[in-house]
């Protein structure tokens, strides 16, 4: 089996803008006593290039299930996911995806440094590449001074900036986050959220952001999708026009209420 | 074919053990076994052979089932009972209660092996007749042993909590009695089980045991010995298989029981 | 070396096993006057702590050509040596089944009902059958204490491939990691305290087994010792420095599993010994 001795090569291809396509995406659960569970029933969207998008909505409406189907941790029962013309599984295997989870994940046995390093392992990067990038993607977290610190001796959120540190260590074109901010105290997320903003600044990739905040989806992306549940579906889309670079004190426009009011009004039998 | 796929999702779990039981019984009846073992027919028994013994036999073997029955469950329940009592104990006094448990749980590792004599030459003087001489030798043995699980498994479940459950009691102004009946006592159940998952078990073990260093000569484990000592080795297989059953049957009895009481918790 | 806190000392969990040990030894001596008191020969009941510290030191001759504690310490030597050896098998063919359980379902379902009718079955009462098979005391000892270690190891070690978050299975999956970077990496270390778990039950129970066997028949060994002194071969005192000695053993079996885990855990010193929920399966 070929290991990759480098990082992933950018993409080729695909000059349209377009990163991930979703045609009429359907995701059906068989539950235990038969009936089936319409996790997310005719989902077609374009996420474009470089774009910033969260899937916002209240449990139950398929924002995680979209995103694992992308990330190829779901199989879709109809319809089809694309990106930049290849399948997620393609994509996978080529480890071209950064996925952050709720949960940070990390070893317990590993000091943060040595967690962020575990991808870099994997793909038989050498050791002095390693090591540099590391350093790089702690800095990058503000966290380079808490590198030989062992999970339990961190608190949640600078856990979840080693998970984000990982995920980003291979260079990945595409970030995939799922709540990652939710088991966090609202400072901590404010916080987070302005970092992780930065961070996608310098780095301009694709990132897909699930959260069942309102105010925190509006902060952050260029386009937030409203999805419903009961079945899962696609409420409305709505266009984030706020200038950027945007920093907390955004949240007291009254452009800002404007968006989260609309976006709020959005969703359908909650 | 989905349907077909989900079937044999179910019924391989069935499946795969019987087939592989079925298997290891045809190389056993075919003599297959005894070459890969490098046995005789004479030590390794025909699986016909044993269940013949069985049902000549079948008196003789009830009596000595019987009498480790007696012994094991005899123990089992004098043990759990007195360590459901002293984690009770330990629960109420915990400075020093917690101590006195992790020295209990030493007794864990101390061999069965030292305890039966000791007891069995303690009890000499109980009875002038010799069975139930042995009989109270043997059950202590078991108690002591049962004793032990139970009581570390008590103590857990009396004092291991889920957090602010004790808050919540104590804004209601409940009495420390209280809280031990409505709260300690309920949550302390399923930890008693985990304690009988381990001790029904055991307490067959001990009572085979106990048996072989027993004054009077009754019980399965010690026909396993005395056939084994008479060169019977069809009659000691008898015996063994009869003592797998005994335990097997004690086991699901226990998951049965278990299920009914704890039906629909956690 | 730090001045002793006495106050510290006295409310501490170390004090109250001092008491209790104390206490135990009080209530020994207690039973030992008592039975002095009513038996002939006290010492074959329940002889006093002393007498049975004198016997260890004393140099009489009990069999001709030993000590008591010579005759103890050499028979205890080749107990535990094939004890060892059955338990270092046992706990090898135990991880390797988990592992083998975990990659593949067909297995596992295959081999779990057995696993859970093995905890059912009274193996120490297989002890004499296993003898007659191999026909030698000495593999016999191995190939029980093989087979007791066998059953913790395997069945705690599968518990803890099986604990595994779905999430951290999920993040080897979307890295695209080869089965054999999944189980080095993540489930091996993972699943170390649970497999330390299953040592620490088995290695009691590993000499207990080894000790058995030797009863069953002569060949040396601690328990051949202990049942002839039973009939009074030899002194009494032989079987008292025996039972005394396997408490030691099999407490110090335990503690050299903690050792052991201290030494060989990837997990950073607060966490070590302390991690994965504790399945009592024994």
């Amino acid at each position: 089996m070929q290991q990759a001795r480098k990082l992933p090569e950018a993409f080729t291809g695909a000059s349209d803008g377009v990163e991930i396509r979703i045609q009429e995406l359907s995701v059906r659960f068989p539950d235990k006593s038969g009936t089936a569970v319409d996790a997310l029933t005719h989902v077609n969207l374009e996420i474009r290039q470089g774009e910033f998008l969260s899937l916002v909505g209240p449990s139950g409406c398929g924002k995680t299930t979209l995103l694992r189907a992308i990330a190829d941790l779901q199989q879709p029962t109809e319809g089809s996911i694309t990106v930049r013309g290849q399948t997620p599984r393609e994509i996978r295997l080529q480890k071209k995806f950064g996925i952050v989870f709720q949960n940070p994940v990390l070893y317990d046995w590993r000091t943060a440094r040595r967690n962020v390093c575990m991808p870099m392992e994997l793909m038989g990067i050498p050791k002095k590449q390693r090591t540099e990038t590391v350093s790089e993607m702690l800095d990058m977290v503000n966290l380079l001074g808490a590198g030989y610190k062992y999970p339990h001796q961190m608190s949640g959120g600078m856990q979840q900036r080693v998970g984000i540190a990982r995920a980003l260590a291979i260079k990945p074109e595409i970030l995939l986050m799922d709540e990652p901010f939710s088991a966090l105290d609202e400072f901590t997320k404010e916080k987070l959220n302005e970092e992780l903003l930065s961070i996608w600044s310098r780095a301009k990739k694709t990132i897909v952001f699930v959260t069942h905040n309102i105010s925190e989806s509006v902060f952050l992306s260029d386009r937030v999708v409203v999805l419903s549940p009961h079945p899962g579906r696609i409420s409305a889309v709505v266009d984030i026009p706020l200038p950027r670079p945007r920093h907390l004190a955004i949240k007291d426009t009254p452009e800002f209420g404007a968006l989260v009011a609309k976006v709020r009004n959005s969703f359908e039998g909650v | 074919m989905k349907t077909a796929k989900i079937l044999w999702e179910r019924i391989s779990s069935f499946v795969y053990p019987v087939a592989f039981g079925a298997l290891m019984l045809i190389l056993w009846e075919t003599g297959i076994l005894h070459q890969i073992l490098g046995a005789d027919t004479f030590t390794l028994p025909m699986p016909g052979r044993i269940a013949t013994i069985i049902e000549e036999n079948f008196p003789a073997i009830m009596t000595n089932v019987w009498a480790t029955l007696i012994v094991a469950l005899g123990g089992l329940t004098l043990g759990s009972l007195l360590g459901y009592l002293l984690g009770m104990a330990a629960a109420i006094f915990t400075k020093w209660g917690k101590g006195g448990l992790t020295l209990a749980s030493a007794f864990n590792a101390i061999p069965i092996i030292a305890i039966a004599p000791i007891l069995n030459n303690l009890t000499k003087d109980v009875s002038p007749d010799a069975n139930i001489r042995s009989m109270v030798a043997k059950i202590l043995v078991v108690t002591i042993t049962s004793t032990v699980s139970m009581s570390v498994n008590a103590y857990r479940g009396l004092t291991e909590l889920k957090p602010f459950s004790l808050d919540l009691m104590r804004s209601y102004a409940a009495t420390e009695r209280q809280i031990f009946v409505k709260l300690r006592l309920p949550n302390s159940v399923p930890f008693i089980f985990t304690a009988l998952r381990v001790s029904v078990p055991g307490c067959v073990i001990s009572a085979l045991v106990s048996e072989y260093f027993a004054e009077y000569i009754v019980g399965v484990g010690r026909q396993i010995r005395e056939n084994i000592v008479l060169a019977q080795y069809a009659t000691a297989w008898a015996y063994i298989t009869v003592a797998c059953a005994m335990g097997i049957a004690l086991y699901i009895s226990l998951l049965v029981f278990e299920r009914i009481l704890l039906k629909g918790r956690k | 070396m730090n001045r002793l806190n006495w106050r510290k000392f006295f409310s501490s969990p170390k004090w109250v096993t001092v008491v209790w040990v104390l206490g135990l030894i009080v209530v020994w001596e207690i039973g030992a006057t008592i039975v002095a008191g009513v038996k002939r020969t006290p010492e074959n009941v329940l002889p006093h702590l002393y007498q049975i510290i004198g016997s260890v030191f004393s140099t009489q001759k009990v069999n001709g050509t030993q000590t008591a504690t010579q005759i103890v310490l050499s028979n205890a030597w080749v107990t535990l040596e094939r004890a060892g050896i059955g338990f270092v098998l046992g706990a090898a063919v135990g991880f390797l089944l988990a592992l083998l359980m975990s990659r593949f379902t067909a297995v596992e379902k295959m081999v779990f009902p057995y696993l859970m009718m093995i905890q059912m079955i009274p193996i120490l009462g297989m002890a004499p059958i296993v003898l007659a098979i191999t026909k030698d005391i000495d593999k016999s000892r191995i190939v029980i204490a093989a087979i007791l270690t066998f059953y913790p190891v395997a069945t705690n070690t599968l518990s803890g491939f099986k604990a595994v978050e779905r999430e951290k299975r999920e993040l080897m999956y979307s890295l695209a990691a080869s089965r054999w970077d999944i189980y080095r990496k993540l489930l091996i270390p993972y699943c170390i305290p649970y497999l330390f778990t299953g040592l620490k039950i088995a290695a009691p129970m590993a000499i207990t087994a080894s000790i058995l066997v030797d009863t069953l028949q002569g060949g040396g060994g601690l328990g051949c010792m202990m049942s002839q002194s039973l009939k009074h071969a030899m002194t009494i005192y032989v079987f008292w420095q025996i039972v005394f000695l396997s408490a030691i053993i099999g407490i110090l079996s335990y503690q050299l599993m903690v050792w052991l885990e201290k030494l060989l855990s990837p997990y950073p010193k607060e966490l070590r010994g302390n991690q994965g929920k504790k399945e009592l399966t024994a």
